[in-house]
């Protein structure tokens, strides 16, 4: 490595020094994480027996085919639902004055700051039978009996577009507040109606954030544990929690890694195709505009 | 696993007990301030010498109500420092612990069906009965892997004013709908969940094991839509509070809480479903052999009485049983009385089938 030398070279023996100076750290973080997934993956081809015998039978496995039919199930509910609100949302707020827009999203931001816990809990709180929404409907007689809000796939969804619309919210406006205005000012100038402005300006302009909001929220969607095992109560179970109890309560580690395995190659697969598509590189190579 | 989350919820149980002033505050603040991994761990408990005992269970304040259960009368008499841990002995975790040969728990109280799942994958050492005196429980009580420390029941509860005054007596009432309108509630997790299902259908006590799987299903299949699965025995409990359910199969323990709660929360004796939790001692435990002198010492009948009296626990001694006023006979599982019609849940047919029945329920009740 070259010492320290005035001029030119400077910068990048700099950066070198500096990349050097973060390796330890870095490695130390990587083989922590790494090291546990490691572990999993040796497992899912070592346990009971060594061979991909776990992998032969995930797949003949209906009981696993309906949890992960399930998962898809809502994961893409979720996701289309995410995305839609989230997206109205954002558009609203790069329409804000600046004041209103710092108050809009803060009251984004605040239930990101709750644990998904205490969301949970809060939902089943405002939808159970006798709860805040219920008993407000009865009360005002618009039904007679309780609504079935929870303990269901309603509920599942419910809560589960509830936690992800912060998260595409704040994607979807970071890429729309990219768009430069005067687009749309020329759009205007040359006889476009509002209506034509957004679906054939906005909407195609705006698909780089929502290429990346739709593959974000339906990737954190796919590994989702606490709010579908408290909201569904048993009815809707999905890989998270299934995984979950094979390792800890029936010890069948065979099976939690390699259906742990099996969706970590599925959504990378997904990610890196995703990620070929123009709309989602768009993101990473647009440039602010001035 | 159903023991190991009924010493989980009766931790939390006490807990909440501790909030209405019912529990001495000294010794929970022991038990706060030792929350979270690696409780009551002293500096030197890793070098591991026969100085110590370390029990773990499923933590909050079962914590410290085994340490004045069990911790004090056993360091009184001996000598020897028991420190109580509430990790949690899952199967999983103490599978990882032997296999990587770093033990840290010498005993464990998982219940007898872990006792015997663990024994089957050559976790666990014979409990040695040279030193633990066989005769204190009953011969059930006594298995070669694991003893029982206390036992548990899940009854029949209900809410008498949304039967209005109809007491349901046996398990068919929980599937009759015409009489007992509104939904019900059972455990997510497979442990005495089928049985009362068998039972209803007319299949006789004694003929129960092997449990008939899919004849229980087709029982439960029509009532599935009327059903809210619990996963924890607070959540049975706030289920009833919350007028979700108007009956269900619960913990004894939390039935009775309710009951003291709001009177109108009752619950039959009649056809429970007995289990029993238990000592285990994983293999490579650190305190070797003197862990079974405490575990001996924990069948003690005062010992018991305590833990009773704390967090609603039936002794596993018979003998405790004299200790008892009525009042907490009452709440015994092993009161004659309530012992009458009661049906013991078989643990060497769970540890043989539990994995693959409780896969099939879960698959079961997400359809």
């Amino acid at each position: 490595m070259l010492p320290h030398s005035a001029g030119g070279y400077g910068v990048s023996n700099f950066k070198r020094t500096a990349l050097m100076l973060t390796l330890p750290a870095s490695i130390v973080a990587i083989s922590l994480y790494a090291a546990p997934i490691a572990q999993v993956l040796a497992l899912s081809v070592t346990e009971p027996t060594i061979g991909w015998s776990n992998y032969q039978r995930l797949f003949a496995n209906p009981a696993v085919g309906r949890v992960v039919m399930t998962t898809l199930k809502v994961s893409a509910t979720t996701t289309v639902l995410t995305v839609l609100a989230s997206y109205i949302v954002a558009f609203e707020l790069i329409h804000l004055s600046a004041r209103l827009r710092r108050v809009a999203l803060f009251l984004v931001l605040v239930p990101f700051w709750i644990s998904v816990l205490v969301r949970a809990f809060s939902w089943i709180t405002i939808l159970r039978r006798q709860g805040i929404l219920n008993s407000a409907l009865i009360k005002t007689g618009i039904v007679s009996t309780p609504l079935e809000l929870v303990y269901n796939l309603l509920g599942v969804t419910i809560g589960m577009v509830h936690y992800m619309i912060p998260f595409a919210t704040l994607l979807l406006y970071a890429n729309l507040s990219d768009i430069d205005r005067r687009i749309m000012q020329a759009a205007r100038s040359l006889g476009a109606s509002p209506a034509i402005v957004f679906y054939r300006v906005w909407l195609p302009l705006s698909l780089p954030g929502i290429a990346l909001s739709t593959l974000f929220v339906f990737v954190f969607s796919l590994g989702f544990l606490v709010t579908p095992a408290l909201l569904g109560a048993g009815k809707v179970l999905m890989l998270a929690e299934y995984v979950s109890i094979q390792i800890s309560n029936t010890s069948r580690w065979d099976l939690a890694t390699s259906l742990s395995t099996a969706l970590l190659l599925v959504v990378g697969a997904l990610v890196f195709v995703a990620m070929r598509s123009s709309a989602l590189r768009a993101v990473f190579t647009a440039k602010p505009q001035p | 696993m159903t023991a190991s989350h009924f010493a989980q919820d009766a931790g939390q149980i006490a807990a909440e007990r501790l909030t209405r002033g019912e529990i001495d505050r000294r010794s929970f603040l022991a038990a706060v301030g030792a929350l979270g991994l690696g409780m009551g761990f002293e500096p030197d408990a890793h070098s591991a010498e026969a100085a110590e005992i370390v029990v773990c269970n499923w933590g909050g304040v079962a914590v410290s109500a085994f340490s004045k259960a069990y911790g004090e009368p056993f360091t009184h008499k001996s000598g020897i420092k028991v420190v109580v841990v509430g990790t949690g002995p899952a199967v999983g975790t103490i599978r990882a612990m032997v296999e990587s040969g770093k033990v840290i728990w010498d005993t464990t109280d998982g219940g007898m069906i872990d006792s015997l799942t663990l024994s089957k994958n050559g976790l666990v050492q014979p409990i040695d009965y040279t030193i633990v005196d066989k005769s204190q429980v009953p011969d059930a009580f006594a298995g070669k892997y694991g003893v029982a420390n206390y036992v548990f029941s899940n009854v029949l509860a209900y809410d008498s004013e949304a039967t209005r005054g109809i007491a349901p007596e046996s398990w068919t009432d929980f599937f009759d709908l015409q009489r007992f309108p509104g939904k019900r509630t059972m455990c997510k997790w497979i442990q005495g969940q089928l049985e009362f299902v068998l039972l209803a259908d007319g299949v006789a006590p004694a003929g129960l094991y092997p449990l008939d799987v899919d004849r229980a299903f087709k029982k439960l299949a029509p009532m599935l839509p009327h059903i809210i699965f619990w996963d924890g025995g607070a959540q049975s409990q706030q289920l009833f509070r919350e007028g979700e359910v108007v009956m269900g199969n619960i913990w004894h323990t939390r039935a009775n809480l309710l009951n003291k709660e709001a009177p109108r929360f009752k619950w039959t004796w009649s056809q429970n479903l007995l289990f029993a939790s238990a000592w285990s001692v994983p293999k490579g435990n650190p305190a070797g052999k003197k862990v079974f002198d405490f575990i001996n010492s924990t069948l003690d009948p005062a010992c018991q009485l305590t833990l009773f009296r704390l967090m609603g626990n039936g002794p596993s001694n018979p003998k405790t049983l004299e200790l008892m006023s009525s009042q907490d006979a009452a709440v015994n599982p092993t009161s004659a009385d309530n012992a009458r019609t009661h049906i013991a849940v078989n643990p060497a047919y769970y540890a043989e089938h539990e994995t693959e029945l409780q896969n099939r329920y879960l698959d079961f009740i997400s359809r």
